[in-house]
């Protein structure tokens, strides 16, 4: 039955689902988790990289966790081509709108303009819809910080504390589990090391399977965006007590290609 | 106007805006920060200085998302002058002078005319309605090898003498010293009047 | 020969634009009023060509209240006169540009910082304690200088406001019979007496 009704993006099946859709999601199951969690005093985002061979040159810049403007950041799961596109657009929209108003854009509002891009595949014929799935970190004067999720679908919800990806039932389980409102910066990053090191279906944990950012205000009441560097990596997984010796590592994983 | 020193270079400005012989305001931004290592003055019709100066916040912001590291100064003046010249008709009415430390820590200035005609020089630029004046003052006080106070000295003296005579500009002096280790920013009290 | 007024206090704008429409020597109409209310706490008032001012307020009025409606979140001062200003500019290298002159009175029903934009036809826009817009600039400005000072009480405002008023009296040539005063306060927009 399935079968005639997934040809097309936007056909509705009988059920009253549109397949394209779906597998765009399937997609993103089997993508690297990330991970976001909303503190008091900041956001913390978190990300697996699922490199495929040890063979693969480490890129210059992160391929999991970008920033968007002085504001925000977002953590990608998914296909990281369809990401790249979709991070240029929520780059270039964040910059209108500072000088269309000159004020940073309100992050809900960012959100809901790449979700109408999103929506527009899953109503107009002919493409695909987008295979990437996006967690946000963000602040404004209104609502201070704020996560996001948004699906390929192009529906998008705030939390307090969620996953996508691989094993993102597993992680949501036990964020419901650990995370406590009035949660500090410092205590969500724990958590987030102590999520991925028991979803992750690899032994050792290390910088190369790791991206880590964090959104806080300073002193100043400046937003600040931090990426996390391969040493502070180690150093957070070091004080976290989950770092162990690096072993050789076999690529086991039925990832399509692409998807990150 | 903008003028080089060693290994720093310094940047100045008026700060009156007005309608004709009407002074509106005494406090209006004409020079914007790109990074804190490259400065733009914008002198010229205060609706392009604004329209400039957003855009090349938008265009400045976006490239260093997308390289992951600041404009240098060189870079940045080339994207200035597309930017003018890509209004090659119909064009903004803004002749801007950009300064900056290079990575290397060599100082770097020019100017460019409203198309974005590029200028280059060893010592000093200058633009706006004060500029002929300028030119006499800078010529007569700039000297090589100057070290960060003494530029800031020579640059102020330049400016304040030369808005001093020009009846369209004045109300204050704004200072930017850029050197590698930082920028040091100053409003000087001219003739207020 | 249209005059628009603004001044700053203590927690609010007091604003003051006549109310004389006039063509070429004749007058039109008496009574009307020169200024759209964008959102709760902010106001424009208008000079220019006559058509364009209306409709391109009404133009920014409905985009700023549109903004309102999709997000929730009433646009601010600052943004509202940014948007504006970017609407200005945008239409100033087309081949139909508004003429009109501006300013917009707003204030943070937050923080009660009261903000007042001036803009030209040119889309240059500057932010000040105090402006006027048309000829009454040229008589006015200097009054203001003199008077105005920062964190007045409305009295005081209203005050300064007449003084505004009676200069335009003596000194002006056309006759300004009338004018709506208005004040933006963190509680909204009401018009007022002098």
């Amino acid at each position: 039955m399935a079968r005639r009704y997934d040809s097309r993006t936007t056909i509705f099946s009988p059920e009253g689902r549109l397949y394209q859709v779906e597998y765009a999601m399937e997609a993103i199951s089997h993508a690297g988790t990330a991970l976001g969690i909303l503190a008091k005093d900041g956001v913390v985002l978190a990300a697996e990289k699922k490199t495929a061979s040890k063979l693969l040159e480490q890129l210059a810049s992160s391929e999991k966790i970008f920033q968007l403007s002085d504001h925000s950041c977002c953590a990608v799961a998914g296909y990281t081509s369809d990401a790249n596109t979709l991070i240029n657009y929520l780059r270039l929209e964040a910059q209108k709108y500072l000088f269309t108003y000159n004020e940073t854009i309100p992050i809900e509002q960012l959100v809901q303009k790449l979700c109408d891009l999103k929506q527009s595949y899953t109503q107009y014929g002919g493409l695909r819809p987008y295979g990437v799935s996006f967690l946000y970190a963000g602040h404004d004067d209104d609502f201070g910080f704020q996560l996001y999720h948004s699906d390929p679908s192009g529906n998008y919800s705030g939390w307090k504390a969620t996953c996508i990806g691989a094993n993102s039932s597993a992680a949501q389980s036990i964020l419901k589990q650990d995370y406590k409102e009035e949660i500090t910066l410092k205590e969500a990053k724990s958590l987030a090391v102590k999520i991925l090191n028991k979803t992750m279906d690899t032994t050792n944990m290390g910088s190369d399977k790791l991206e880590f950012a964090t959104l806080s205000v300073s002193a100043g009441g400046k937003v600040v965006y931090k990426i996390f560097k391969p040493e502070e990596i180690e150093q957070l997984l070091k004080d976290e007590g989950v770092l162990t010796a690096p072993t050789e590592q076999t690529a086991t994983s039925d990832t399509p290609s692409g998807v990150q | 106007m903008a003028m080089k020193g060693k290994n720093c270079v310094a940047i100045a400005a008026d700060r009156r805006f007005g309608v004709q012989l009407m002074t509106l305001s005494t406090d209006f931004q004409k020079i914007f920060e790109i990074n804190p290592r490259t400065y733009i003055g914008l002198p010229g019709l205060a609706t392009d200085v604004q329209t400039l100066s957003e855009l090349f916040r938008f265009k400045t912001n976006l490239y260093k998302l997308r390289e992951e590291r600041d404009i240098s100064p060189k870079t940045f003046s080339h994207m200035v002058s597309s930017t003018l010249y890509e209004k090659r008709f119909g064009n903004y009415f803004c002749e801007p002078v950009i300064a900056g430390i290079e990575k290397d820590g060599s100082p770097y200035i020019c100017s460019m005319d409203l198309l974005g005609c590029i200028n280059h020089a060893k010592d000093f630029v200058v633009s706006g309605t004060a500029s002929s004046q300028m030119y006499g003052t800078a010529e007569g006080l700039w000297e090589p090898e100057l070290e960060p106070e003494e530029l800031f000295e020579t640059i102020a003296q330049a400016m304040m003498s030369a808005v001093d005579r020009d009846a369209s500009s004045g109300w204050g002096v704004i200072v930017h010293v850029i050197t590698q280790d930082g920028v040091m920013t100053k409003t000087l009290k001219a003739r207020m009047d | 020969m249209e005059a628009l007024f603004g001044i700053t206090g203590k927690g609010f704008v007091l604003t003051a634009s006549d109310t004389t429409m006039a063509r070429s020597i004749v007058i039109m109409k008496h009574g009307e009023d020169k200024s759209r209310v964008l959102n709760k706490n902010t106001l424009m008032m208008y000079t220019g060509e006559a058509g364009d001012t209306v409709q391109f307020a009404e133009y920014v009025q409905r985009n700023v209240q549109l903004y309102g409606i999709r997000n929730g979140v009433p646009l601010s001062a600052h943004a509202t006169a940014s948007y504006t200003r970017r609407e200005l500019a945008k239409a100033l290298r087309t081949r139909n540009p508004y003429h009109v002159n501006l300013l917009i009175a707003g204030t943070d029903p937050k923080t009660e910082t009261p903000e007042l934009y001036w803009l030209d036809h040119m889309a240059s826009m500057v932010k000040m304690p105090f402006a006027a817009q048309g000829y009454a600039s040229y008589f006015c400005m200097s009054t203001m200088d003199r008077y105005w000072k920062p964190d007045m009480t409305l009295e005081e405002a209203k005050a300064l406001m007449q003084k505004c008023i009676d200069e335009l009296k003596i000194r002006f040539i056309a006759s300004l019979p009338q004018f709506t005063i208005k004040i933006v306060d963190k509680d909204g927009i009401r018009d007022v007496q002098l």
